[in-house]
């Protein structure tokens, strides 16, 4: 019997990353130059010693599915030991999407009454943080609790987007808030549960509503013992272009908390990018690079300054990026540059193109919600032609083609799409 | 083609390595900045589509078999692929260590019947070079010969330092038959020579290697073997004209390195596609390289765990290596985890694992004279430090220098050591 099964949903649409999150789960989406979101959950389940997990997935898996494979990079391979991928299956409805949390594991009851657990830890795979859920486990079983979460203290002008848990002095939540506009605490809820197996499994079964912070937490708190957690540290939900951005630039600030070395965060380093047939990266005699992330099979022949750049991307002569997330084999041509852009891979910046510039003071006007800090972003394998230049606030479409450009010079908040698609 | 075996002869030392061979054998030696030597030899295999891999090794063997495993990082996992290291073992008669290249062959005769070959490749484990062994297959099978060897056009005048062939013109750039073969000659106009791979028919292999095992003394293919089989059997040579880097000397080693770098390197890594083994030395486990705000790189590599604040030319940097503020190094290679603190400076420098510079240290200063114990090795300016060394601080050192391995700080009894000196 395995005392800890760890439950993990990965099927998270990423909206708001827009054309990052179109081809993939948000989860997928790469980080930090070497990794994806879902390595800083997996690498904590791995280092605090859980050994049993059930990803499940949803929106556009594949990736993700490639990312996990057998789960040996996180040493879920073992006797006692695995990861196991659970999309949605048809049940006794014709196609049984997961509508919520809760949801999502009713769907699995028979998986986790398989593996026998004596409780569930259920994550999402959305966010960039280490946490040690041994400690958590341990919390929960001192306090003789039948479902503790995760909560950590967030500035009140944000808990407008959190579960909001009001606690008594032993941490016991005693009231909960979903998502209020004006809260009473500002201690919100991370998403991470530990539940009691049989606790979980009966009120999963006793009830129909699909969402464990709008329903089924809310009705446990009269006759059941549910506590908070307390979590401090480094914590992001990379959900918006802009936090995905910052977050990559924490990198390069040893003071911001996030430390991949220090977290033991791990990859799966054998699936598409090929980590495994990558070189050193390699600067030339001309090249310069400052405050930076450099991965393996870089070649850097202009200039790179704080940056994040992913394997296989190439700096032409006189090339300038700054401060930049440039995703796998992107190619920077000579004597363009790149400020404040996010590139995904296999992106194509043309001989003497100019990416960001301009005022960032107009957002796109297409998605304004998602785009107004400045940032330029490109979708994976968009051709960003010779000599163009590309205004701030500008999304430019997945595969784009010289062809898709009405003209050479793009003001800021533009959209670039492919002529004769909606993608 | 799992019907070619291949045979990596992995196993030597090499004196002239000097501390850089201590622990490991040659073909173990860290190489380019992630590598290890034989990496390049099984990713040609790999990319060749030879499946089937015996490795030949007997000295300090632990990193070797560390590396390769079980042979999955290079795809030799599967139900008719493999790889197997081939250690010195017992026998009824008694126990043999392997005594020269075709004696360890000799002694793994029934490794090779229990493969059923249809053609057997020998090759040496300690050079880098990218090479598709299939167009010298074809050539090998076409003229059906018994024995066909690679070789390379040369200078005459080095023919000393290799196994020189002269081979005659009836394929042209191709190859043609081998007519003459001189192992070391003092003097010879042989313009050919040997890069140790040779594709054998089997029979023909365990008959010379069965005649030759009648004598005593160690049994080298390049020294006993084929000079006996010249005139006997049909022998091609088969010409190769791409790059070839050797790692036999200190100097060669250094060279090979630097050959990664600069504007078009002489090895354009990414085309050759060498794979490593990822697991040994936490390699995947490490983050990307991070890369200071006053840092100054030029005309270097470096892979994931490297972080650099400092200034670094001309230099190889392996996984982990750390260069604080203030510090500098030139021409040099720095192998896992080394770490070079501020106000460092270094030149033309091998330093091994886990080295420590401490402080203000200043390595490859003052004139170039040869190293006094080991002139031959190291006269060209190379300073060598032995793994987990660590250099106190303020620490000057000349050029052609060498540290033993695991000295501690307390063993320095001087602050300043001429060119020249060894220090154990």
């Amino acid at each position: 019997m395995n005392p800890t099964l760890v439950m993990l949903l990965a099927g998270g649409v990423g909206s708001r990353l827009n054309i990052m999150g179109a081809h993939r789960a948000k989860p997928a989406v790469p980080f930090g130059g070497v990794y994806r979101i879902i390595d800083f959950t997996l690498s904590n389940a791995m280092n605090s010693g859980l050994t049993t997990i059930g990803v499940l997935t949803q929106y556009k898996p594949l990736s993700l599915m490639d990312h996990i494979g057998t789960g040996e990079p996180w040493d879920f391979i073992g006797r006692t030991r695995g990861a196991k991928i659970l999309p949605p299956r048809t049940g006794q409805m014709d196609s049984d999407w997961y509508k919520g949390t809760a949801d999502a594991m009713r769907q699995n009851i028979d998986f986790i009454e398989s593996n026998a657990p004596e409780r569930v830890l259920i994550l999402s795979g959305d966010h960039i943080y280490r946490m040690d859920y041994a400690a958590l486990i341990a919390f929960h079983t001192e306090k003789r609790a039948d479902v503790s979460i995760g909560m950590m203290t967030v500035p009140w002008e944000e808990t407008q987007h959190f579960g909001i848990g009001i606690t008594d002095e032993k941490q016991r939540i005693v009231d909960w808030e979903e998502k209020p506009e004006k809260a009473r605490n500002n201690l919100a809820s991370m998403g991470i549960y530990v539940f009691n197996t049989d606790y979980l499994l009966q009120a999963l079964r006793s009830q129909k509503e699909h969402d464990f912070g709008m329903h089924i937490i809310p009705a446990a708190l009269k006759n059941d013992r549910v506590y908070a957690y307390p979590f401090k540290g480094y914590w992001r939900d990379v959900g918006t272009l802009k936090a995905y951005w910052e977050a990559n630039m924490d990198l390069l600030d040893e003071s911001s908390g996030l430390n991949l070395d220090a977290w033991r965060l791990r990859t799966n380093v054998e699936e598409e990018g090929l980590l495994g047939d990558r070189k050193p990266a390699i600067v030339t005699p001309a090249g310069t690079v400052k405050n930076s992330v450099i991965s393996p099979g870089c070649v850097i022949k202009g200039h790179v300054e704080n940056s994040i750049l992913s394997p296989g991307v190439v700096v032409e002569a006189s090339a300038t990026v700054t401060a930049s997330v440039v995703m796998h084999d992107a190619i920077i041509g000579a004597g363009s540059r790149v400020d404040q852009c996010i590139l995904d891979k296999l992106v194509q910046v043309g001989a003497d193109a100019q990416l960001g510039v301009g005022s960032a003071d107009l957002p796109n006007r297409d998605k304004p919600k998602h785009l107004s800090s400045g940032l330029v972003v490109a979708g994976k394998g968009a051709l960003i032609p010779t000599g163009h230049k590309i205004g701030r606030n500008t999304i430019l479409y997945p595969w784009l083609k010289a062809e898709d450009y009405p003209k050479s010079d793009i003001p800021p908040g533009e959209t670039i799409r492919k002529s004769g698609s909606d993608y | 083609m799992k019907r070619v075996l291949a045979l990596v002869l992995a196993g030597g030392r090499v004196d002239e390595l000097s501390v850089l061979t201590l622990s490991r054998p040659k073909s173990a030696l860290p190489f380019g900045g992630m590598y290890r030597v034989i990496d390049f030899c099984l990713s040609n295999l790999m990319h060749s589509g030879v499946e089937n891999v015996g490795i030949l090794s007997q000295y300090r063997s632990f990193s070797l078999i560390n590396h390769v495993g079980i042979g999955s990082w290079w795809d030799f996992v599967g139900r008719d692929r493999g790889a197997t290291l081939l250690l010195p073992s017992q026998h009824h008669k008694g126990s043999d260590w392997y005594n020269g290249t075709a004696d360890a062959v000799f002694q793994n005769l029934e490794f090779i019947h229990e493969q059923h070959p249809e053609t057997v490749l020998i090759l040496s484990g300690d050079h880098v070079y990218k090479m598709n062994y299939l167009p010298m297959l074809d050539y090998h099978r076409k003229k059906d010969a018994d024995l066909t060897i690679c070789f390379a056009s040369i200078d005459a005048k080095q023919g000393q330092r290799f196994g020189v062939a002269e081979i005659d013109d009836e394929d042209g750039a191709t190859g043609g038959r081998m007519v003459d073969y001189l192992e070391k000659p003092a003097r010879s106009s042989h313009r050919w020579a040997s890069l140790t791979i040779f594709l054998f028919k089997p029979d023909v292999l365990y008959k010379v290697l069965t005649e030759r095992s009648l004598g005593g003394g160690t049994r080298e293919f390049g020294r006993d073997v084929l000079p006996a089989m010249l005139g006997k059997y049909k022998i091609y040579g088969y010409k190769f004209d791409g790059y070839w880097g050797y790692t036999r000397t200190l100097d060669e080693y250094w060279q090979t390195n630097m050959d990664l770098l600069g504007e078009e390197p002489k090895i354009p890594l990414q085309e050759w596609q060498v794979r490593t083994n990822l697991d040994h030395d936490r390699l995947r486990d490490r983050p990307p390289a991070k890369i200071g705000g006053n840092a100054r790189i030029a005309n270097s590599c470096f892979y994931n765990g490297c972080e650099i604040e400092g200034e670094v030319q001309n230099s190889i940097l392996f996984p982990g290596v750390k260069v604080r503020k203030g510090a500098s190094v030139r021409d040099s290679i720095l192998f896992f985890d080394t770490v070079i603190e501020e106000g460092v400076s270094i030149d033309r420098t091998i330093a091994d694992f886990d080295v420590r510079v401490e402080n203000g240290v200043q390595v490859g200063v003052g004139d170039s004279v040869a190293n006094r114990e080991y002139p031959n090795l190291l006269h060209s300016g190379l300073t060598l430090i032995g793994k987990g060394a660590q250099l106190p601080a303020g620490l000057e050192l000349g050029k052609n220098c060498i540290v033993a391995p695991e000295l501690k700080a307390t063993h320095f009894e001087r602050n300043h050591y001429e060119s020249g000196t060894t220090i154990t």
